[in-house]
């Protein structure tokens, strides 16, 4: 058997050149897991990592405003320009709300001048790994927006952290599209789409949520993920 | 086994560090008795989803081409137990 068979994983580096002691972040952090692949994407790259740094997203810069208060890693690269990664855990139940949810920092990056826009999900790792260095090589700034989703704060059992990662970009809440110089192109199409309400489900910080709500979502999602769909659709023809 | 067992700091550990301290990543706190994984290599095919998913970096490949867990550094989260399509990794009170 083990002469036929070939897994993508196989062809990765082996090596952890950036996270060879283990960290102190908590048991499945979603965060952890995408900064290790984030590191791993740069790895070969020549990339000054040293000189990264954390800071705040600056709503209604170049981010909407799901994303003020995550934090942004900042990656200079050659010449003035730089690869912006933000790691977006969302809130905990309090706090959450549909704008939270609904992202659309891409779009307003791309519009602020970024060159290569993406979202990228630690559940597709390779997808996120491609988007990391296709930003590290544009020409320009680039920005891309990672799903990192939060056992304690979201309500979930730790070993499912890569699960509703990968449900988010099923029920197309989280599409993973990429904005390349205005571009439009989506990477991970879901073959058997979800709805939200299985998404939102399976964690506790939507339990207080009513189904209107949940609804709403949903209608709120399909429209965005139509849109989406009908950029990508007009840069084929 | 190759062990690792001293924590070194590294860029990644000292950004996430920062997160921590900055209240946006909750810090760890070992359970009292985790459950560590252990592979199955009758069931393993190597495709190495497990060490794609650790978010600890906690599992490498061995000389064998299968892969182990630091047990040092694995926080007992199960992700490779729950994302392993073959069903290869149990998870289980060692020592």
């Amino acid at each position: 058997m083990d002469t036929y068979t070939l897994f993508a994983g196989q062809f990765l580096p082996f090596n952890e050149r950036y996270l060879p002691g283990g960290h102190n972040a908590c048991a499945g952090s979603g965060t952890a897991l995408a900064l290790r692949h984030v590191y791993k994407a740069l790895e070969d790259k020549n990339a000054d990592l040293a000189q990264a740094r954390w800071d705040e997203t600056p709503a209604g810069m170049f981010a909407g405003r799901e994303a003020a208060g995550a934090p942004v890693l900042i990656i200079p690269k050659a010449g003035e320009n730089r690869l912006y990664i933000c790691l977006d855990a969302e809130a905990a139940e309090k706090k959450i709300s549909p704008e939270q949810l609904i992202k659309k920092s891409p779009a307003k990056a791309a519009a602020s001048g970024c060159l290569y826009c993406a979202t990228a999900s630690p559940s597709h790792p390779f997808d996120l790994i491609e988007k990391v260095r296709r930003g590290w090589s544009a020409a320009g700034a680039a920005y891309i927006h990672i799903l990192c989703p939060c056992p304690t704060a979201w309500g979930f059992e730790m070993e499912n952290t890569v699960r509703i990662a990968r449900m988010a970009v099923e029920s197309r809440i989280f599409p993973l599209y990429e904005i390349a110089e205005g571009h439009y192109n989506i990477t991970v199409e879901g073959v058997r789409p979800r709805t939200v309400a299985d998404y939102a489900g399976r964690q506790a910080r939507f339990a207080s949520w009513k189904k209107a709500q949940i609804a709403a979502l949903q209608e709120q999602t399909d429209k965005l993920y139509a849109q989406l769909q009908a950029s990508a659709a007009r840069e084929m023809n | 086994m190759a062990t690792k067992s001293s924590k070194q700091m590294t860029a990644v550990s000292k950004l996430l560090d920062q997160l921590i301290k900055d209240g946006k990543v909750e810090a760890f706190a070992a359970a009292e008795k985790p459950l560590k994984p252990v592979w199955d290599k009758l069931v393993c095919a190597r495709c190495a989803l497990c060490y794609l998913y650790c978010p600890d970096a906690a599992i490498s490949r061995q000389d064998d081409g299968y892969f182990d867990a630091d047990r040092d550094l694995c926080k007992s989260c199960g992700i490779c137990h729950r994302e392993c399509w073959f069903g290869a990794i149990s998870m289980q009170e060692v020592e």
